[in-house]
């Protein structure tokens, strides 16, 4: 049993370096423990309401006034300001007081009152497409409601029921499932989830390698390592790593959705069953990498710039359907592209494990991959070099007991 | 006089050691060239046409009849969307929208044609899959356009009969019609909506993390004390000539994004290109000043480094360019004017998108330049840390 002796040694020396160093402890707890709340306490609207929205009602009569007033109560516009003209209007909006405009023009009444179609203008500002989304949503709402109205007067002798089926013999509803208000934080914080684990695994596994090549290379060496295979650091530090993050999933996937009221709405066994792939392919994903970690701080800022593009290419904002076939490879290297998609699925959408078989079945491909990779990685420096270091600092030690002496 | 060219010689000996360093260290080829270009080709590639195109769409038609299979024909006939498969009930096109097969689909129930024959109104249903917000969206908007054609089609054709005339039966159908103007993005196109602000943001967060890493990994090498002795032990001048070089290389970045945003995309730049390079140099330089001052700050690489990661990434965010900031809660309202990045969509806002006179952004020209001298507050801090400071750990 000495090998399982050497890995609990393992697992045990590299917890406790974990635990210990602060900038490790930042990546490993303080992140993933805050991000989410962040991302969820900024997300916590889920949309936007009221968007401030100037008017220019050159008609002003009884209908324009009526409509403006019915857009006023949506939940979505705000009308700050009635404007004279379409140049104070846009001041407004010049001046960030609105972002919106909504304008009436004279025919407006004309048009009503000898049954052609009135036409009202909408302006959106850009600057985001929530704003457009708002405006655009209420004031269709509202006109349809009036519209209804008109329809049955102009309709001669029809009751209000025939004149609905007449301009629509076929009624169509629209029914958003698994994100009932079109939520932001509903779409968003699922995926920045996923990414967090990833993405502070990565950053943190490469310090700690960082951190050891450090060492070496000034000839000091853990004496955790000394008379270790490869396979059994490789074992005790995964080991070491899936403990702390068990912990940190429990908390980013049970409780942050459960305060932040987030759907949650998939079966715990299917979420575990899936979750552990996914930890395992970022586990060993992370050792991968930490290869090419030649001090502590190189990671941090080769790796981060990449959690947008990630985010992206993962097919949770655009769809993966339009993601080019290269990218969509390269997208295939991240766990976060299968986390993401399978986690959302179950956790979102309510799917079971079958579902998600696609997703699963990359993971655990990462997951052998890149625990190959890893052991050939460990197999490199604690096997063969491990000898020579070994003999250097041994060479160290009785250098420093001869000055001592 | 004498004194004066030393000085220069100073700073200049500076921006010569440091442009050893950058070329001999890989870290900083990386960061500094290969990964914004990286950044940049990413997000030109990936959205190229600005809209997703055929988002497959699944339908379950349980009356099948030919009024549904031409309702849907014309569906198929939208750009954005395309109908992939039918599915036999709702129960297995909900499963293919949890599989991820499918981002929406049509419910037409049995018996809907006899109703609509009998002038009874059926309801049509349409499901999207909300989790994937932005083919949603998209999804909505066809079907609502297509809901509006095909019943419209069929009342015209029953007005004319009735002998109205053109311009009554519009009248009639819809008698108050929204027509949307979506300012200087009328195709809704989304490329245009994220990469002006995704572009500078990820170079941003790459020029917080060089600055910091270049200047706190000479405490940590041991090499800090020589920086400063070749910059006549003045801080002012160490800083000057270790920045300007990496300055160089942004402003080629910087003006990369700007050729590709306004130039080979040919998105809005309705002020002209002035106004908009002034942003991005701003933005380079208060980057930079960040650094600087997070290092003086924190006298240590990994605290700094971490600081600016968490910064440069809460930017995306809370700069408001995705998700508006009047939704969020009030006290990130006010925090989000501390993110130089923040400003920098305002600005592009004005002046990029509505072509607004220079003096309608000036506050948030002012407040990048409050940024720029952070640095200022506590140099000596910087200057000890380079002198006294022990790397442990």
């Amino acid at each position: 049993m000495k090998w399982l002796h050497n890995i609990l040694e393992v697992f045990r020396e590299e917890l406790h370096n974990s635990i210990f160093d602060e900038g490790v402890i930042v990546f490993f707890f303080v992140v993933p423990l805050l991000y989410p709340l962040l991302y969820a306490y900024l997300y916590g609207h889920e949309t936007v309401r009221e968007v401030p929205t100037v008017v220019v009602d050159l008609a002003n009569s009884t209908t324009s006034r009526e409509f403006l007033r019915k857009v006023d109560a949506t939940a979505d516009v705000e009308i700050v300001g009635h404007c004279a003209d379409m140049q104070e209007a846009k001041d407004l909006i010049h001046r960030r007081k609105a972002h919106c405009l909504i304008y009436i023009p004279v025919e407006f009444d004309y048009a009503l009152m000898e049954g052609r179609q009135a036409v009202v203008e909408l302006y959106s500002d850009m600057g985001s497409m929530l704003y457009y989304k708002a405006v655009l949503a209420s004031c269709t709402e509202v006109s349809l409601a009036m519209n209804q109205d008109i329809k049955t007067q102009r309709l001669v002798g029809a009751t209000e029921k025939q004149a609905s089926t007449f301009a629509y013999p076929i009624k169509y509803e629209y029914v958003p499932m698994f994100n009932t208000q079109s939520g932001f934080a509903t779409f968003l914080i699922p995926a920045v989830l996923v990414m967090v684990i990833q993405q502070t695994m990565v950053l943190g596994i490469g310090m700690m390698a960082g951190e050891e090549t450090e060492k070496k290379r000034r000839g000091i060496l853990e004496p955790h390592v000394i008379g270790k295979k490869p396979i059994e650091m490789l074992f005790g530090k995964s080991a070491a790593y899936l403990a702390i993050y068990a912990v940190i999933s429990a908390y980013v996937f049970c409780l942050v959705p459960r305060w932040f009221h987030l759907a949650q709405i998939g079966h715990w066994t299917d979420l575990v069953a899936f979750l552990f792939p996914y930890l395992l392919a970022c586990l060993f994903f992370s050792m991968t990498l930490s290869g090419i970690a030649h001090n502590r701080e190189v990671f941090i800022i080769m790796f981060v710039f990449v959690s947008v593009p990630l985010l992206f290419i993962s097919g949770i904002s655009w769809p993966t359907c339009s993601v080019p076939e290269f990218w969509k490879v390269v997208s295939w290297l991240f766990p976060s592209t299968f986390g993401i998609n399978g986690y959302v699925k179950i956790n979102s959408m309510g799917a079971v494990l079958r579902d998600v078989k696609p997703e699963l079945i990359g993971l655990w491909i990462q997951t052998i991959v890149y625990g190959i990779t890893a052991w050939l990685l460990y197999y490199r420096s604690y096997g063969k070099h491990l000898k020579d270091i070994i003999e250097v600092a041994e060479e160290r030690l009785q250098a420093r007991w001869a000055d001592y002496l | 006089m004498n004194s004066e060219t030393t000085e220069k010689k100073g700073v200049w000996r500076v921006v010569q050691r440091e442009v050893a360093r950058m070329l001999s260290q890989p870290v900083y080829v990386f960061c500094m060239v290969v990964a914004p270009l990286i950044g940049f080709l990413f997000f030109t590639t990936l959205m190229g046409k600005g809209l997703p195109m055929d988002i497959p769409v699944g339908v379950v038609d349980e009356d099948n009849t030919s009024i549904t299979r031409q309702v849907l024909r014309n569906l198929d006939a939208f750009q954005q969307t395309a109908i992939v498969k039918q599915y036999a009930n709702f129960g297995e096109a909900r499963e293919a929208m949890q599989q991820g097969k499918i981002y929406a689909f049509y419910y037409i129930p049995e018996g809907t044609t006899e109703l609509a024959l009998s002038s009874k109104q059926p309801t049509v249903s349409f499901y999207t899959n909300a989790a994937y917000l932005i083919p949603a969206s998209l999804e909505y908007r066809d079907m609502k356009t297509m809901a509006e054609l095909a019943s419209g089609a069929i009342a015209r054709e029953t007005l004319y009969a009735k002998g109205y005339a053109d311009s009554q039966v519009m009248g009639i159908l819809q008698p108050i019609k929204m027509e949307m103007h979506a300012i200087s993005n009328p195709g809704l196109n989304y490329s245009q909506y994220l990469s002006n602000i995704l572009l500078p943001a990820m170079l941003m967060l790459l020029i917080f993390q060089v600055t910091i890493y270049s200047i706190h990994s000479e405490v940590k090498e041991g090499t800090s004390k020589h920086w400063l002795e070749l910059a006549d032990n003045n801080i002012y001048k160490a800083l000057a000539g270790k920045l300007l070089p990496q300055l160089l290389v942004w402003m080629v970045m910087g003006a990369t994004y700007l050729v590709l945003l306004y130039a080979y995309w040919d998105f809005p730049l309705k002020s002209g290109l002035w106004p908009m390079a002034l942003a991005s140099l701003l933005l380079i330089v208060v980057s930079q000043a960040f650094g600087v001052f997070l290092c003086e700050a924190l006298p240590s690489l990994r605290w700094a480094l971490s600081i600016a990661t968490l910064w440069g990434v809460l930017s995306f965010p809370i700069s408001g360019f995705s998700f508006p900031q009047i939704a969020f809660p009030a006290p990130l309202k006010a925090l989000s004017y501390l993110f130089p990045l923040r400003h920098y969509y305002l600005i592009y806002v004005d002046q990029a998108l509505n072509g607004l006179p220079l003096h309608y952004s000036w506050v948030n020209y002012a407040a990048l330049l409050v940024f720029l001298a952070l640095p200022l507050l506590f140099p000596n801090r910087l200057k000890k840390c380079l002198l006294e400071y022990q790397y442990t750990r």
